[in-house]
């Protein structure tokens, strides 16, 4: 079985859940004896990531008796003391937990886990995952950090880490924990524009002195230009450069502060504001008419649209 | 010395072919095969770090490399001025070391008596045995079984140089160079058989890989940058140096001209 790679796309998620059934009545690779294996058809690494991502599929659409099928395979093949099948165990058990207490009763057990071995990866993740879902998004920072403290080249704890101290409007924090994943990822275009949203958003909150909120906005520009230099037609990279460049021009005109050097001359600005709304109108032009769309890029065409009508 | 233009001939008993050729050939195949799986149940994955403090002293030596590399792509001069000065002041002070800054200056633990490099260099020497003791023993068959057996004619005519070549073990001047004797034949198929195990069992490290891919998230962090023997410490004061003599520049930089221009906006 061939898997589709996208997982964030809940539509199709729940396509590759509903094949779940189907995927799994085949035949359990290692059901037979030494013989009969070498008639197999190979397992190869991929086998096994396509087990996971089904599980992943099966828990987000709600399947939980596939999903439970996988993780026995997967345990099957790999052992129960393997450090991720681990982590997948400790995902389902979270997924069926109902109540405050379950999830208590399953982050002791990783405390648990964890004296044992303090450097089990999968299970550190799994904490800090649970302590964000009960709500405790201070504590799951602190553990975010430790868990940094170990592992620096971890390009999606730090991304984690980003979104948590945004979710507590601590931006400057975001920012910087943001460009430590960009230093390992240094081509991420989404990172690149994740990193604009945050710089814009953080003058948003309108804290900062007049020549911080420029400067702010001319680095969330120039990242919204650096994403879409890495990917041409970054549906998300045009709609912040639009908004970006429209609130810095407006900044120029009001400050009555002499501008900062460093600050790109006011005539590339606005020339960059018209060639994002016009590009903006010409993917839209353009991927509306196709017809294969999953929800989430109808929904930014829309949010694009939108912007639109409202500049103009 | 062959003479040019006469055809030599030797009658080979056919049962030679049957009961020579094809035994060394389809056991050098099958001990090919048996050195592969042999090597793949010996082989040991890298250790992951046993300690968090073990694996900061790993990493913090790739976050310095990935500081020094990527640096200008990402970061404004400010955040990589403060970056670059955390990082050159806590490897001077030895913050990232394992057992911490105290354990600066002591001797790199003799690798005989470290049990940990002691595993790495007993992983290469395993390897290094599976290839030897094979060969050692097919050899010793075939010289003590077939010792001066020609086997073979070859098709084509070749120059003189290729006797020692296609003629070892068989000590005669004249004869023609096309004849291949047994030992040779073993040492043909010594070199020339890896086509024919990369078709059998696919690129070697298929199934090599199968084990460590449950491992861990991402197999890279399992891979411990110091070698056995080497000093954590001198490796952090030479990154320290890299680093402070790194020039920064930043991609960041008037990337919206050049944004426009790519586009084929003309700028006013």
């Amino acid at each position: 079985m061939a898997l589709p790679a996208s997982q964030s796309d809940p539509s199709s998620t729940l396509q590759l859940s509903q094949k779940a059934p189907l995927l799994l009545s085949t035949a359990t690779p290692a059901s037979h004896f030494f013989p009969l294996t070498l008639l197999e058809k190979p397992e190869t690494p991929a086998t096994w990531t396509d087990y996971e991502r089904l599980f992943q599929a099966c828990l987000r659409a709600g399947d939980d008796k596939s999903a439970h099928l996988c993780l026995e395979r997967l345990t099957m093949r790999f052992g129960a003391s393997d450090s991720r099948v681990m982590g997948l165990r400790g995902m389902y058990q979270e997924a069926i937990a109902t109540s405050t207490e379950d999830l208590e009763r399953i982050l002791r057990s990783y405390e648990k886990i964890l004296r044992a071995d303090p450097m089990n990866v999968p299970i550190l993740k799994r904490r800090i995952a649970i302590k964000k879902s009960l709500a405790r998004p201070q504590e799951a920072i602190s553990a975010l950090v430790e868990f940094l403290e170990s592992n620096a080249t971890d390009a999606e704890a730090w991304c984690e880490v980003a979104d948590l101290y945004h979710s507590q409007g601590m931006n400057a924090q975001a920012i910087f924990s943001m460009e430590e994943a960009l230093l390992i990822a240094p081509n991420a275009w989404n990172l690149h524009a994740r990193m604009g949203e945050l710089e814009y958003s953080s003058v948003a909150a309108g804290t900062e002195s007049a020549q911080a909120t420029q400067k702010l906005l001319a680095d969330a520009v120039r990242r919204f230009s650096r994403s879409i230099e890495l990917c041409d037609g970054y549906l998300r990279g045009y709609y912040g450069l639009k908004i970006a460049s429209h609130r810095l021009l407006e900044n120029l005109d009001t400050s009555t502060s002499s501008t900062l050097s460093d600050i790109p001359p006011r005539n590339v600005i606005s020339q960059l504001h018209d060639h994002a709304s016009k590009k903006l109108e010409h993917i839209i032009d353009t991927r509306s008419t196709q017809i294969v769309h999953s929800d989430s890029a109808r929904a930014e065409l829309i949010a694009a649209q939108e912007l639109l009508d409202r500049s103009c | 010395m062959a003479v040019a233009g006469m055809e030599q001939t030797i009658n080979r008993d056919p049962a030679l072919f049957y009961w020579i050729l094809f035994p060394i050939t389809i056991v050098m195949i099958l001990t090919g095969i048996l050195r592969h799986y042999a090597s793949i149940l010996m082989s040991t994955p890298p250790k992951p770090p046993s300690t968090p403090s073990e694996s900061r002293e790993r990493l913090a030596l790739l976050r310095g490399i990935h500081l020094r590399n990527h640096a200008s792509s990402t970061l404004s001069p400010s955040s990589f001025e403060s970056r670059r000065t955390h990082l050159v002041t806590a490897y001077k002070s030895g913050t990232f070391l394992k057992d911490g800054p105290e354990s600066r200056g002591k001797a790199a633990p003799n690798p005989m008596t470290d049990p940990a490099a002691m595993e790495g260099m007993m992983g290469m020497m395993k390897g290094n045995m599976a290839m030897m003791i094979p060969q050692t023993l097919i050899m010793g068959w075939i010289n003590a079984f077939f010792a001066g057996y020609v086997i073979l004619k070859l098709p084509f005519p070749l120059t003189i140089r290729f006797k020692s070549m296609l003629q070892s073990g068989v000590m005669t001047r004249d004869l023609d160079v096309r004849w291949v004797s047994s030992l040779s034949w073993y040492f043909l198929c010594l070199f020339g058989l890896q086509p024919v195990f990369a078709f059998i069992l696919g690129n070697d490290n298929a199934a090599n890989q199968m084990s460590q891919q449950m491992a861990q998230m991402n197999p890279a962090a399992n891979a411990n940058p110091f070698g056995p023997g080497q000093d954590p410490d001198k490796m952090f004061l030479a990154e320290a140096e890299n680093l402070e003599v790194m020039e920064h520049y930043s991609i960041l930089d008037g990337v919206e001209e050049r944004l426009l221009r790519s586009q084929g906006v003309v700028l006013e």
